[in-house]
């Protein structure tokens, strides 16, 4: 009854636009948010280098070929690469600067050896367990991360001695071996084990004590150049990555670059969405708690004499703040139910043009939608506790 | 609970000249029980008197004390026990929800203490013979019925103080004695006191003290 005498009084036209609007931008918001974390892990996972992380290198030009200009990087060079803001962390790559070359030992597959080249990065910009990314001397086997053209010739020298092709997974579990040497004919082997693959780095990766313990013992002297970093960048700020590169005369990997400036034009697109997405829950909260003063102020009458009658405050606050919670409650699934209906179709869409995002629900979307609830919710409770008070 | 008027004076009302007998500036003990008649005319503070006692008004000077506490410590939450188990009130503008049926506007007040069943609050409606308005919404009775109404909500909860404000102006001689036996007899069954304030006519009510404004 009391329900009765407190909201028959409204103006539901007012309400179902609050409502409408609220709806729109639940719905968005959740979109939004969904598909801007879908779009910062792709290409997560698809390669072991950690994500927004690029290998560059000076260009190469006729000048630098006949030694008029340096393709090597200072210490200074590094620093003031370092110092942009859009830059997380630039670390050299480390080349072998002793002779490696690289073969099957394993009984099941034929002897494959060739002369590799091998380097190093500092594991921050791996995205591999550090517990796997280390060797000490006397340890069984180097931990090693394989190019994966490299692999597709290994198949292919396997197609060609009649073997099956393996997989990844397969050639995980194949035992190589390193000879490392130098040019005094001193050599040694060693075990090694695939632990990942990359399509960004051309060389086999290996541990950096690895690296050490074969420059200080195989090495010669000649002091090592540093000719490649690595580079991590700040998300959805490729551009800005892009043109300092440009401007410091480097290269790096073409397919990196698309994948780097794809990411960030689709994350600004859906960030401009996901602000359009917040004003809209704000505005339309901001109507549905402006629709409560109204209602509350349309019925002040009865609300004040419900209090001189002996109805608790807080009985009267309950009433107003669970009848908007309610509305906002409804809106929410009908928000969440129309993503699960654009996540659908948008899913396809992704897929049909080729980017493979994965389709798993983003519980971001959902803390999102639950903050806003919250914050709803709390300012629901204010605004009608202010309001029953008011009227004491 | 015994109820002190200790040198109040309503703020609004401090600027006019009160008569020699009026309570206000004055100590005025109302003991428990006790059955009063506040006779004023009009402007004089009845209904301030009323929303004073029920803490709908503060504005005054002076300590307003039950029981030798001063209200002005009171919270939200003890007014509202007040008014749910020891002081009742009729309203001189009744306050009833003139879009509810009479049936409504008593089993709003009911649902908070549950004391009577909907059959007994209809025998209090028969007393005063508006038992046949039960269904009917409170915005289409005549000011006589909506005030006898309001007699019988204010009867629909435990109290030690009953305060009627004008509580009879609309009603004639016949039933304002109806009423006033119903009020006599609920009070007496609680041990509780009255006040009725009037423009002076006593309504051949048998007071034990008499208040002037």
């Amino acid at each position: 009854m009391l329900s009765k005498l407190l909201f028959r009084n409204q103006d539901k036209k007012q309400l179902i636009i609050a409502m409408i609007g609220s709806f729109l931008g639940i719905t968005f918001l959740i979109t939004s948010i969904h598909y801007l974390i879908k779009v910062n892990e792709f290409g997560q996972g698809a390669d072991i280098l950690g994500p927004n992380t690029i290998i560059v290198q000076k260009k190469v030009t006729t000048s630098s070929t006949l030694n008029f200009a340096k393709t090597d990087f200072s210490k200074q060079d590094i620093e003031k690469l370092k110092s942009n803001r859009f830059i997380l962390d630039v670390k050299p790559v480390i080349s072998n600067n002793f002779d490696v070359s690289f073969a099957t030992a394993d009984p099941m597959v034929p002897r494959f050896s060739s002369d590799v080249f091998i380097q190093t990065v500092d594991p921050d910009f791996l995205d591999v367990k550090s517990i796997k990314w280390k060797w000490n001397i006397g340890d069984t086997f180097v931990p090693i991360i394989l190019p994966r053209d490299f692999l597709v010739m290994l198949n292919t020298f396997m197609s060609a001695s009649g073997i099956p092709q393996i997989s990844d997974e397969l050639a995980k579990d194949i035992k190589f071996r390193f000879r490392i040497s130098n040019e005094t004919s001193e050599k040694e082997y060693i075990n090694a084990q695939i632990i990942g693959f990359t399509n960004e780095v051309a060389s086999i990766l290996v541990p950096e004590s690895f690296m050490n313990y074969g420059n200080e013992k195989y090495g010669n002297l000649t002091e090592q150049k540093i000719t490649q970093l690595m580079i991590s960048g700040t998300e959805n700020e490729f551009g800005l990555v892009e043109e300092l590169l440009k401007e410091n005369h480097l290269e790096s990997k073409n397919s990196q670059m698309v994948v780097g400036r794809l990411k960030s034009m689709v994350g600004t697109l859906i960030l401009v969405v996901l602000g359009i997405s917040v004003i809209a829950v704000f505005v339309s909260g901001l109507v549905l708690i402006q629709y409560a003063q109204l209602l509350m102020s349309r019925n002040s009458y009865e609300v004040r004499t419900l209090l001189r009658l002996a109805y608790a405050p807080q009985k009267i606050i309950n009433k107003f703040f669970f009848y908007f919670v309610k509305i906002f409650a409804w809106v929410s699934i009908l928000g969440v139910s129309m993503f699960f209906v654009f996540k659908y179709f948008l899913d396809a869409m992704f897929d049909e043009g080729g980017l493979y995002i994965g389709t798993e629900v983003s519980f971001y979307s959902f803390y999102a939608l639950l903050l806003a609830y919250i914050l709803f919710s709390l300012a629901s409770y204010l605004n009608a506790k202010r309001g029953i008070y008011k009227e004491f | 609970m015994d109820i002190l008027f200790n040198q109040i004076m309503p703020k609004p009302l401090a600027s006019i000249q009160h008569s020699k007998e009026s309570i206000w500036g004055k100590e005025i003990s109302l003991k428990q029980g006790g059955k009063i008649m506040l006779n004023a005319s009009s402007g004089k503070g009845k209904s301030t008197f009323t929303n004073t006692i029920v803490g709908l008004r503060k504005d005054f000077d002076g300590e307003l004390l039950f029981d030798n506490r001063n209200t002005n410590t009171f919270s939200a939450k003890e007014w509202i026990a007040i008014r749910k188990e020891k002081i009742s009130v009729v309203f001189q503008d009744l306050q009833l929800f003139y879009n509810l049926s009479v049936k409504e506007n008593l089993q709003l007040k009911n649902s908070l203490t549950g004391i009577y069943s909907d059959s007994e609050m209809k025998q209090f409606l028969e007393l005063l013979e508006i038992d046949n308005k039960w269904e009917q919404m409170c915005g289409l009775l005549s000011m006589g019925q909506q005030q006898r109404v309001a007699i019988v909500r204010a009867l629909l909860q435990p109290f030690e103080w009953l305060i009627l404000d004008e509580p009879f102006s609309h009603l004639d001689q016949e039933n304002s004695h109806k009423a006033l036996r119903l009020i006599n007899s609920r009070c007496d069954e609680q041990k509780a006191g009255f006040v009725l304030t009037s423009l002076g006519d006593t309504y051949g009510f048998l007071y034990d003290q008499e208040l002037k404004l």
